[in-house]
């Protein structure tokens, strides 16, 4: 939502002087994100592990010269656990932006500039988890975490990132549509040109978007709130105040032409030259 | 009282909707499989299709449109923002991972930082050698890092000698054992580096000890000369690698320590840069290292063979070290 911003909200401006907002994930999220990675990862390790045992047995089973086979094993398993504790990490995030974990609870990582994190960055926040998970279960990553406002432990410290829970989609919510539509006979009973501020027009907004999910009862007195500043302010009748919060609405969001005037932009048509601009 | 536009919401929303579905599209290809595979075209039209968004979402926010459409459009805007600056910053974060810069970045880093890597080789050296004599001169010394048991099994194998050479497969699982245990403690030593320096501190002094007795224990059991031709091949990128990441981990400890004109958040994040190269390039030396000790140090070459590699060994790291991209330095340090 565009409204008050939560104080895990980061800003950031870019170079065209816009502001969008990343909203920092905290420990909770980022711990199921971790236990989600932990699993993937020590998972496929004991299923490489079994397998390299079984190895180990039928090789012994064989006799003697498999046994520099099951050696072998050994020694990639051990490579394996070097990778499960150093390279997952590094890797995913280096080139993904974050890992299977942080994809299932929808966080990436990123520079404190907002921008997608690269190799040595990666490599840094993660060396640094050596660091935050002492001196047992990360209790110096969760504390530094609370006391960074961007919930940062030290490895995003050291490397400059912070995670955040991935922006809303690009899908566009459906616009209110008022329903049935207004008659001539609602209209005439409201003021011409309706002004909302706002926080008046969210407040409405929100409302009208929750109604349905709000019992009768509910939903009569939570608009009669709304209803009473405005009825104050233009003079109208409020039998059914929900009712007049989605005309209000209706009338604010068409206040304005209509017609767009022809824009400015000549916008390319796909597939047509490219407009050096 | 709001701001009324001269537009309303709908027809806004109308007009400009081609030119936001034209960037969905662009953005959503870019996402999947990445800038470099769209056309000279679709490069030149996300541009200003993303520059018409800003505006778009700027005069949205002004006329305070519905949550919904600011919400989609701040949406598509960051991950536009994404697309359009991303490639600067992996370009310019991604650039050392070619090799050649790699290589050389990595002893200019240790350079630039001499006096925490001479402050980690003392560190690592002084206990060392102090372990090492106490424990020739008195070797239940070494019964304190050590227990007896393991001390004298360690003696009888090395008293052995390497007649015998190492099968191939337990070579392998050697190579993965010092991996994973060498380099999890460089990292470890340099990551901790970061409590002021105290980590790597530690680490460096207490491995130092340990490795000085043990040597020292078996020297005195008079198998000195089997354990230095053992140690003298892989020795100079171990040990150099673990000074180097200790030194990088003081260095990250007295940036935190003394941030300068910096504020101690910036200091940090400024340190963190060479930090990376300097661990990275630790890290590379251990596996050489690690590769070295599990096929060659206990292989059945000739004791000479190995002396002299392992010096050349010595050299080659210090040559690298000391004058590895030399030259190119006053580059590198006025890019920073």
């Amino acid at each position: 939502m565009t409204g008050a911003p939560l104080d895990t909200d980061i800003a950031i401006e870019t170079p065209e002087h816009i502001v969008f907002r990343h909203r920092v994930a905290g420990p909770a999220r980022r711990c199921v994100a971790y236990f989600v990675d932990i699993c993937i990862c020590y998972g496929t390790f004991g299923v490489i592990a079994i397998f390299v045992g079984l190895l180990f047995i039928g090789a012994h089973a064989v006799g003697d010269e498999m046994s520099g086979l099951a050696g072998a094993g050994v020694g990639v398993l051990l490579l394996l656990a070097f990778c499960a504790e150093w390279v997952y990490f590094v890797a995913w995030e280096g080139f993904q932006g974050r890992s299977p974990g942080k994809r299932a609870a929808n966080l990436h990582v990123v520079t404190i500039e907002g921008r997608p994190i690269g190799f040595r960055e990666a490599a840094l926040r993660n060396v640094l988890r050596a660091a935050d998970i002492l001196p047992i279960g990360y209790v110096v990553g969760v504390v530094t975490m609370l006391c960074t406002k961007r919930f940062q432990r030290l490895g995003d410290l050291v490397a400059g990132t912070m995670v955040v829970i991935e922006g809303r989609s690009l899908v566009r919510a459906q616009p209110i549509v008022l329903y049935p539509p207004a008659t001539a006979e609602e209209l005439a009973a409201l003021p011409m040109v309706v002004r909302l501020d706002p926080d008046e027009r969210a407040a409405i907004e929100l409302f009208l978007r929750r109604k349905q999910t709000l019992g009768p009862a509910r939903e009569h007195e939570l608009a009669e709130m709304l209803v009473e500043p405005l009825g104050r302010r233009y003079d109208f009748s409020r039998r059914d105040p929900s009712r007049v919060l989605a005309l209000l609405y209706e009338l604010a969001m068409n206040a304005g032409r209509g017609d767009a005037p022809p824009s400015s932009r000549q916008s390319s048509p796909p597939g047509g030259p490219p407009s050096w601009r | 009282m709001a701001l009324t536009s001269h537009v309303n919401e709908g027809a806004f929303a109308m007009r400009r909707q081609h030119d936001w579905t034209a960037l969905e599209s662009l953005v959503r290809h870019a996402q999947v499989h990445g800038v470099k595979r769209l056309t000279a075209e679709e490069i030149a039209r996300l541009s200003p299709l993303y520059r018409d968004l800003c505006a778009d979402l700027a005069a949205a926010q002004a006329a305070r449109y519905s949550a919904p459409l600011v919400d989609s459009l701040q949406a598509l805007t960051a991950s536009a923002h994404t697309i359009v600056y991303g490639v600067y910053a992996r370009s310019t974060s991604s650039r050392s991972i070619r090799f050649k810069d790699a290589a050389l970045a990595f002893p200019r880093a240790v350079r630039r930082h001499r006096t925490a890597m001479t402050i980690a080789f003392l560190l690592f050296f002084v206990p060392f050698f102090a372990a090492f004599f106490a424990s020739m001169h008195d070797p239940s010394f070494a019964f304190r890092v050590a227990s007896e048991s393991q001390l004298r099994g360690l003696t009888e194998s090395y008293r052995a000698g390497f007649a015998g050479g190492r099968e191939s497969g337990q070579g392998a699982m050697m190579a993965g054992f010092y991996v994973n245990n060498n380099v999890g403690i460089a990292l470890r030593c340099f990551a901790t580096g970061i409590f002021f320096g105290l980590g790597s501190a530690f680490y460096l002094l207490s491995n130092g000890l340990a490795t000085g007795a043990i040597i020292g224990y078996v020297t005195s059991q008079g198998a000195g000369d089997n354990i230095l031709t053992f140690i003298v091949g892989h020795s100079s990128f171990e040990l150099g690698a673990i000074v180097i990441a200790g030194g990088a981990g003081l260095a990250l400890g007295w940036s935190l320590v003394s941030p300068g004109e910096k504020t101690r958040m910036a200091s940090l994040r400024h340190a963190g840069k060479d930090a990376a190269v300097l661990a990275s390039g630790a890290a590379a030396m251990l596996f050489i290292a690690a590769s070295i000790e599990a096929f060659w140090s206990a292989s059945s070459a000739p004791d000479v063979v190995k002396r002299t590699f392992g010096g050349v060994a010595l050299l080659l790291v210090l040559v690298y070290l000391f004058l590895g991209g030399r030259g190119g330095a006053d580059v590198e340090e006025a890019e920073r």
